[in-house]
């Protein structure tokens, strides 16, 4: 027995002692699922891999609702008489407590974080196996993508946080807001990079390239035309009268000069035929500057994050759209619908009226003739941009995933922002090279070529080539940077929320009787929105007392004055 | 001795106490008496008889007849485990029958601590234990139920009510920010490892206890203040919780059957609107252009009732249960196996719950020296989910104008595409079930080295295969379609394993230095892995494995965590003269998931008690206190609840129209560390008049420091959506608890078989945030419901944690002269709008809310928010009584709490007026505005007033919402007391003699009412909410819970 014990003590003494002296090994764990940012870039391959999730994943939540909810809700392209996240916009009713307002600004500041994230960890963690060319590569494509949140988070809340290290302030977020003007700054100069270092042909279908930058550059100039009085903005010349009707000739020339760069120089090309744009198939187009990324797939298959689910919002029956879709009551307004010229072929594109025939949808029953194949919304005509019909229709779409990218930046835009610039700060323009671009435009429409240009036929050629793209509400903020009481008076004058139906007996669509309800009156308050209640409540410089501070730059990364040789 | 050998060590410890308690007898010129030892029910095997102060005695045989040679005069001693013992004086007699009492809180009995056992009269710390009785009494699915209000200290809350869910289970209050605040589990010594589990969801039974078959436990003992957790170290902050399952005893085989039959139902409905309140509520809001007219509402008279949703979701639902148990053993080697059966079908349609258990537990002698024990258990469960939260919302929200069925036999559903999808619908077609094996094993051999010195060594494995299926079909109701087909499957192994080594010295030096250490080295080692494949294309509804899909369409994935734990610890025990008692233990703990350096942890306690009862000068005291002891104590203990690898920033791998690309997947913290709780705790314990009154008061005071908590970003650090990196862990400030809690158990009357007996509970804790290390020092808790997020509990210095923040309703503009006030100086003001709004029929008008301006800058905004309601009661408490006579036992149990509130969130939109969906009929009570002369504009504030003031606390229908009526306000803050009548049992135990008669040992028939009525102002389904999503900082928020159910049940119970 004595034996016994000893042995077995023994044994246990030292097994026991075997495993304590490897304590700290016992502790070692290795992860075998997740990459780290410590060791994952070691090469070329790696920045491009950290890049590619930035046309998709962060820009997800942005384009599920913010992207049309603003551009074309606010502005009064959609009349969507329930839907909370849009019609509160529209109708002026927003507070700091609505509905997809805390999505809305958290969906663009996804965007910041994450491209942070890939600028930081390509300065910080690459071997030194990742080429100089490639780093600046890969942050010239992740400082395009903040520099376009930054531009939408500008235009939307004016005064906003602006930082370049998210994990810097993971552990001090209570920080002050900074000026508009610099937040438009920041962004510009983001681009600029982009505009340097990125190269001049997409590595990739579909990625970014110079030309996008300089195509995004001549948009931001254009706000930054607004903000500013005169000459490069320096902290000091910022415009303090947004009703004084003049832009900062300095800015304008940038955009010119940026617009022209990429009509010149890059390979872009309009398409031919308008409608063309709005198909799976034409992804990545030869018009498309810059398009959110999205997979084709079940989202149970693909998952979230990736999926284009505007369609499932826009989408009015199941028969057009894969599955439930939320769009039957989301219609074109009564006055965007008034304002199509009768033989603009953009209409027939852009909503689906009363009569319309599409051979792209219902293929199976021989096409889909709107009102006819279906009983027509009582609210109005349906949006048929982005609505490319089922699975059964086009072999790609599931539920809440259509498989169509998502129109940031066309050639168009770059055009009808040279037009823009050209005029600058006259009343109209006759320039020949505003007109053609303006007119390449116009004509690709199916309409007569204008002889003269002005701020009106600006404003209405680019809310009917872009209805429904989310930009249409900008092109107005950019407007009441210095004509402010004028853009007031046109948002009252919309006459917002008004339904309409097709009247069968006349042939017509006819508005209701009754002027939409629930519409309150438009403000210079109106051209911004309240932070959320839930960010107010973690951060008090959030709060309306709060004065922002200036941003403090560094030096000038990109001359504006070398930028375009 | 010829008393049957039993392993129980209860009883073993108990004698020997006995022993140490009474000095030897000098013995002379014995007689022999004879007798039975009985109690109410009949004869009592196995009882020890013997002459006061002797080490030998006799054992009752199956007819509890004993005979024993004493000495005349003596005093005969009969002690039986679970008995009061008895002393009879012999005198001449040598006859001498016993009726023993039975005696539920005997000082003898043994308590579990940490990685042994002790005397209760040894114990030092607070440890507060239930006994099998308890368990039996209240007749309970899962263990948890039964702490309910019967263990002072402890709260408990059930997160839902579908069967199998989880239940939040707060020590002392709730001590850590961080979303898993339940106590360990040490089942039988093992510690239950809860990794894997996935806390976010409140159905999933993360409580280990929902695998444990309550009629396989003996006792549970939950130990509460630092000394007695400290040994548990690095895991043991929220508290332990001790399970002992039941073991054999030498003899022949006792074979048990317990069953019962029951029904739920729906203890609660809501008063929706029927269909004709709804197309009546759906014209009003037409006619303020909120929605349009509506064809079918044209005529609301001829309307019926419509869809009653709540009927067509709710049902009375059976479950049964049966158990089998067998247990016996000889001197050498006993066994106790044990099968067990549970059907419990949900109240709601999709829900339900089966589990199949079976239990083993053998011991054995296999040297002299040398002792063996192996145990295992198998768990197999099957849980169905389908009625989730977003269901019940989807039923009290879906419309009355929609029929469950429509005409042809298929599901109906809204014309609207914002309303619910048709909840019957997708209970009974959707298939969302899981399925859970557990096998536990345990392994131990105990040697006796030297006299005292015992050296234990143990391995303990945990394997878990929990299985989620997932199935949607394609349908259509109404216009809310689906067109893909989809099945998932998620299955998800974990292993756990430990083994650990321990070294006992227990003896007592010079009769008066009791001393017992304990030394232990430990390794534990978890491993969870999870595979995930989802599939559609399936051809058809009637087969839903991902095979039958489409594999081109189809995904796998998978991922696997390893955690460890090393720790090595030591416990001293020291008594001096049975009247001063020292315990103090020291642990050390290394553990994977902090970064090199902030690995390992110290976790010392150290506890006195003095037994002042056995203090001389207490002597002339001793027929009236028999017991009286004070006990101190203080600890440290840790909590390492983070996710693992939350130091290191991870990248997710994600997939890219040009191939897998990675994006940042958390904000790392790499100086993350533990948390840690000191506490103090000063207890009492007193026992009067033979036990008759037992009195256990507690006092403490825990302050937790490095406060674990994932951080609740603001959205612009990019912290939600799906592109998002999840917040950092940090360690973000300290917290503090105090309070005290009583128990008192009394026997009232005990008088000719007659006894009644009251146990109450009492505990009272409060809690306040201490210091938090971010700069704005407030911790948000927001909740979406669709895109609507609102802030909703703010955790802020001195306060309590997860108060309810929000708005203030003070009242209402019912007429034009109420958006004016006089201030203090007589200036006339116009009273506070929303940022941005005026008054203006489409902005504030007549019949909209007026907030209350905090600030008093004349307008409202999220400054003028502030604390509306403190989801923590005041104090909680248990009433037990329980009535015996002549075999009958009757049991009522009440549990309440006291002071609580509630967020009634489902109000905020089933009281919405302005909404198209389903509403409280009390929303058809909505403010009207009327005229004051109809010769003047109706469109002027100043011409229009509230008709009904007086009856509504509702605002007006408006199709604006500038002024958001029902933005996140103190309207929808409930007062969440409660007291409920939790259980009336009742049971029959047939007198022994007739059940002999029939061969059988014991039968008892009882029956139970559970949840039977709740006294309450709430006005939701039921007061008791829980945390959402199992978070704490979520408590209190009520949003479509599973209402808990009213159970009847009826059950028998045969042993022979």
């Amino acid at each position: 027995m004595k034996l016994n014990n000893i042995i077995f003590i023994a044994a246990l003494v030292g097994t026991g002692m075997m495993a304590t002296s490897c304590a700290d090994d016992f502790l070692d764990q290795k992860n075998t699922t997740s990459l780290n940012q410590d060791t994952f870039f070691d090469s070329d391959d790696a920045v491009k891999e950290a890049t590619s999730t930035l046309y998709n994943y962060v820009w997800n939540s942005f384009n599920g609702k913010l992207y049309y909810s603003m551009g074309d809700g606010r502005s009064n392209n959609i009349t969507a008489q329930w839907s909370n996240y849009i019609k509160v916009y529209t109708n002026f009713n927003e507070t700091s407590l609505s509905e997809g307002l805390q999505e809305g600004w958290a969906s663009l500041y996804s965007v910041v974080a994450q491209s942070n994230n890939v600028i930081n960890n390509i300065k910080d963690k690459s071997s030194s196996a990742v080429t100089e060319s490639a780093k600046n590569e890969g942050i010239a494509e992740a400082r395009f993508m903040r520099g376009v949140a930054y531009w939408y988070l500008a235009s939307l809340w004016g005064n906003v946080i602006l930082y370049n290290n998210t994990s810097d302030l993971v552990n001090n977020y209570v920080v002050p807001t900074n000026p508009r003007a610099d937040v438009m700054e920041f962004a510009i100069r983001d681009l600029e990079y982009a505009a340097k270092y990125l190269p001049a042909v997409s590595s990739e279908a579909g990625r970014v390239n110079k030309y996008s930058a300089f195509g995004m550059l001549s948009r931001l100039y254009l706000s930054m035309a607004g903000l500013t009085t005169d000459g490069q903005y320096d902290g000091t010349n910022v415009a303090t009268d947004f009703n004084r009707g003049t832009r900062n000739t300095y800015y304008l020339n940038l955009a010119r000069k940026a617009a022209e760069k990429v009509i010149k120089e890059s390979s872009f090309k309009l398409m031919s035929d308008y409608a063309s744009l709005f198909k799976i198939a034409n992804n990545n187009c030869a018009e498309d500057m810059f398009q959110l990324q999205w997979l084709s797939g079940s989202t149970d298959a693909i998952g979230w994050g990736c999926n284009q689910d505007i369609t499932a919002f826009f989408g009015w029956s199941t028969m057009v759209s894969e599955g439930t879709n939320w769009g039957g009551a989301t219609c074109c307004s009564w006055n965007l619908f008034q304002e199509y010229e009768s033989s603009d072929l953009r209409r027939h594109e852009s909503v689906a009226a009363y009569g319309d025939y599409y051979a792209d949808l219902n293929v199976k029953g021989g096409g889909y003739t709107y009102g006819v194949t279906e009983s027509a919304s009582t609210n109005g005509a349906n949006i048929k941009k982005y609505v490319v019909g089922t699975h059964d229709d086009n072999g790609v779409s599931y539920k809440q995933s259509s498989g169509i990218n998502t129109h940031m930046l066309r050639l168009a835009e770059v055009y009808l922002n040279l037009a823009d610039a050209i005029l600058g700060n006259n009343a109209s323009t006759t320039d020949a090279e505003a007109l053609q671009y303006f007119n390449a435009v116009r004509t690709r429409a199916g309409l007569e070529a204008k002889s003269s240009i002005d701020y009106e036929t600006l404003r209405h050629e680019r809310r009917m080539e872009f209805a429904f793209e989310g930009l249409y509400w900008y092109d107005l903020v950019r407007r009441a940077y210095y004509k402010q009481q004028e853009v007031v008076n046109y948002l009252n004058n919309q006459d917002r929320n008004r339904t309409y139906k097709y009247d069968a007996e006349a042939g017509a669509y006819k508005p209701s009787e009754k002027a939409g309800t629930g519409v309150a009156t438009a403000t210079a308050a109106s051209m911004l929105l309240p932070y959320s209640d839930a960010d107010q409540n973690k951060n008090s410089y959030l709060k309306s007392s709060a004065t922002p501070v200036a941003y403090s730059f560094g030096a000038r990364e990109v001359d504006e004055s070398t930028l375009f040789e | 001795m010829i008393m049957k050998r039993t392993s129980n060590a209860k009883k073993t410890l108990g004698l020997l106490f006995l022993f140490a308690m009474f000095p030897l007898w000098i013995l002379a010129q014995n007689i022999t008496v004879k007798g039975t030892v009985s109690d109410d029910g009949g004869p009592v095997i196995g009882a020890t008889v013997k002459m006061k102060g002797a080490t030998t005695g006799s054992v009752t045989d199956l007819d509890g007849k004993y005979t024993i040679s004493v000495k005349p005069g003596s005093t005969l001693q009969v002690s039986y485990l679970g008995y009061q013992t008895q002393e009879v004086k012999i005198g001449n007699r040598t006859t001498i029958n016993v009726v023993l009492k039975t005696d539920e809180e005997m000082l003898n009995e043994v308590v579990v601590v940490g990685y042994g056992q002790m005397k209760r009269a040894d114990v030092t710390g607070s440890v507060v234990s239930i006994n099998e009785k308890a368990v039996e009494r209240s007749v309970p699915t899962s263990i948890d139920q039964v702490l309910q209000g019967r263990a002072a200290g402890v709260q408990i809350q059930a997160n839902s009510g579908t069967p199998g869910a989880s239940t939040s289970i707060h020590i002392r209050g709730i001590n850590s920010l961080n979303a898993t605040n339940q106590p360990i589990f040490v089942i039988d010594g093992v510690v239950v490892d809860a990794a894997g589990v996935d806390t976010n969801d409140p159905l999933s039974s993360n409580n280990p206890l929902a695998s444990i078959n309550p009629s396989d436990i003996v006792s549970m003992d939950v130990l509460k203040d630092a000394s007695a957790t400290a040994i548990y170290g690095a895991r043991a902050s929220n508290g332990v919780i001790m399970i002992t399952t039941k073991r054999g005893k030498a003899g022949e085989a006792t074979i048990t059957y317990d069953g019962y039959v029951g029904w739920q139902e729906q203890a609660k409905k809501l008063d929706m609107m029927n269909l004709q309140q709804y197309a009546t509520h759906h014209n009003a809001r037409a006619a303020e252009g909120i929605v349009a007219y509506s064809d079918a509402f044209v005529n609301t008279d001829a309307l019926g009732e419509g869809t009653d949703w709540q009927d067509a979701l709710f049902r009375k639902a059976l479950m049964t249960n049966h158990n089998i148990s067998i247990t016996g053993g000889t001197q050498a080697s006993t066994y106790a196996i044990s099968g067990g059966y549970l059907n419990q079908k949900g109240i709601a349609e999709g829900s339900g719950y089966k589990r199949l258990t079976l239990r083993g537990n053998t011991d054995a002698q296999v040297k002299k020296w040398l002792k063996a024990a192996l145990s295992f258990s198998l768990t197999d469960s099957k849980q169905e989910v389908g009625a989730d939260n977003g269901l019940i919302m989807n039923a009290l929200e879906s419309q009355p104008s929609v029929a469950v069925k429509s005409a042809d036999g298929s599901y109906d559903g809204p014309d609207d595409v914002w309303m619910p999808v048709n909840a019957i619908a997708i209970a009974n077609m959707r298939e969302n079930y899981n399925k859970k094996m557990n096998f536990r094993v345990n392994g131990s051999l105990e040697a006796t080295l030297y006299k005292g010195l015992t050296l234990k060594t143990e391995i303990s494995a945990d394997y878990n295969l929990n299985k989620f299926y997932y199935y949607e079909p394609d349908y259509k109701f109404g216009v809310l379609s689906n067109d893909t087909r989809t099945g998932k499957w998620t299955k998800t192994d974990t292993k756990y394993w430990s083994w650990r080594n321990i070294l006992t010295y227990a003896n007592t030096f010079a009769e008066k230095h009791t001393v017992n250490v304990m030394l232990g080295q430990e390794m534990s080692h978890s491993h969870w892995e999870s595979q995930a494949s989802t599939a559609t294309g399936f051809l058809s509804n009637s087969v839903h494995d991902p095979s039958a899909g489409d594999v081109s369409s189809s995904t796998g994935t998978g991922t696997q965590v390893n955690n460890s734990l090393f720790s090595y610890f030591g416990r001293a025990f020291y008594s001096y003269d049975d009247r001063y008692l020292l315990t103090a233990t020291l642990r050390r703990d290394g553990s994977s998931r902090f970064a090199d350096g902030h690995r390992w942890g110290w976790f010392p306690s150290a506890a006195l008690a003095w037994k002042v009862s056995n203090e001389s000068f207490m002597k002339g005291t001793a027929n009236v206190i028999n017991n009286l002891k004070l006990r101190f104590g203080w600890g440290s203990t840790g909590n390492q609840n983070v996710s693992d690898w939350a130091y290191m920033a991870l990248l997710a791998s994600k997939s890219t129209p040009w191939g897998t690309g990675v994006l940042t997947a958390n904000n790392a913290n790499p100086d993350l560390k533990w948390e840690t709780t000191d506490s103090y705790n000063i207890g009492l314990d007193l026992n009067m008049f033979s036990n008759r009154i037992e009195f256990i008061a507690d006092w403490y005071y825990k302050k937790t420091r490095d406060l674990l908590l994932q951080i609740p970003l603001p959205a612009y650090l990019g912290s939600s959506g799906n592109g998002a990196a999840s917040n950092p862990w940090s360690n973000v400030g300290s917290l503090r608890n105090t309070g005290v809690e009583m128990t008192l158990n009394t026997v009232n009357i005990d008088k000719a078989g007659f006894q009644w007996r009251t146990n109450l509970v009492f505990s009272l804790n409060r809690n306040k945030v201490i210091s938090l290390d971010t700069e704005s020092s407030t911790i948000d808790k927001t909740f979406q419901v669709g895109s609507d997020v609102s802030t909703v509990t703010r955790t802020t210095v001195g306060h309590p944690i997860g108060q309810f923040w929000g708005y203030k309703v003070i009242g209402r503009f019912d007429k034009a002269s109420d958006f004016y006030y006089k201030d203090a100086d007589g200036n006339v003001k116009a009273v506070a709008l929303p940022e941005g709004s005026s008054i203006a029929k489409d902005k504030t008008w007549i019949g909209d809310y007026i907030f209350e301006d905090i600030n008093g800058d004349g307008k409202i905004n999220n400054e003028d928010e502030t604390f509306i309601g403190n989801p923590l009661p005041d104090f909680t408490y248990g009433i037990g009584n329980t009535f015996s006579w002549k075999g009958f036992d009757l049991t009522i149990f009440f549990s309440g709490s006291y002071g609580n509130d509630v967020i009634n969130y489902n109000r905020r939109f089933i009281e919405d007026v302005r909404s198209n969906s389903n509403l409280l009929t009390s929303a058809a009570n909505y403010a009207q505005l009327g005229v004051i002369d109809k010769n003047l504009p109706a469109d002027d504030f100043r011409n229009l007033y509230v008709t009904n003031a007086s009856v509504t606390h509702l605002p007006r229908l408006s199709a604006s919402s500038t002024n958001a009526n029902n933005r996140m306000s103190d309207l929808y803050i409930e007062d969440g007391s409660y007291l409920r009548l939790q259980n009336i049992s009742l049971s029959y135990t047939l007198p022994k003699n007739i059940v002999r008669k029939i061969k059988l040992e014991n039968v008892k028939v009882y029956m139970n009412l559970q949840n039977v009525y709740t006294w309450t102002k709430y006005d939701g389904f039921d007061p008791e909410v829980g945390a959402m999503y199992g978070d704490a900082l979520m408590t209190g928020l009520d949003y479509g819970r599973y209402p808990s159910p009213r159970i009847y049940t009826f059950g028998l119970n045969v042993s022979f």
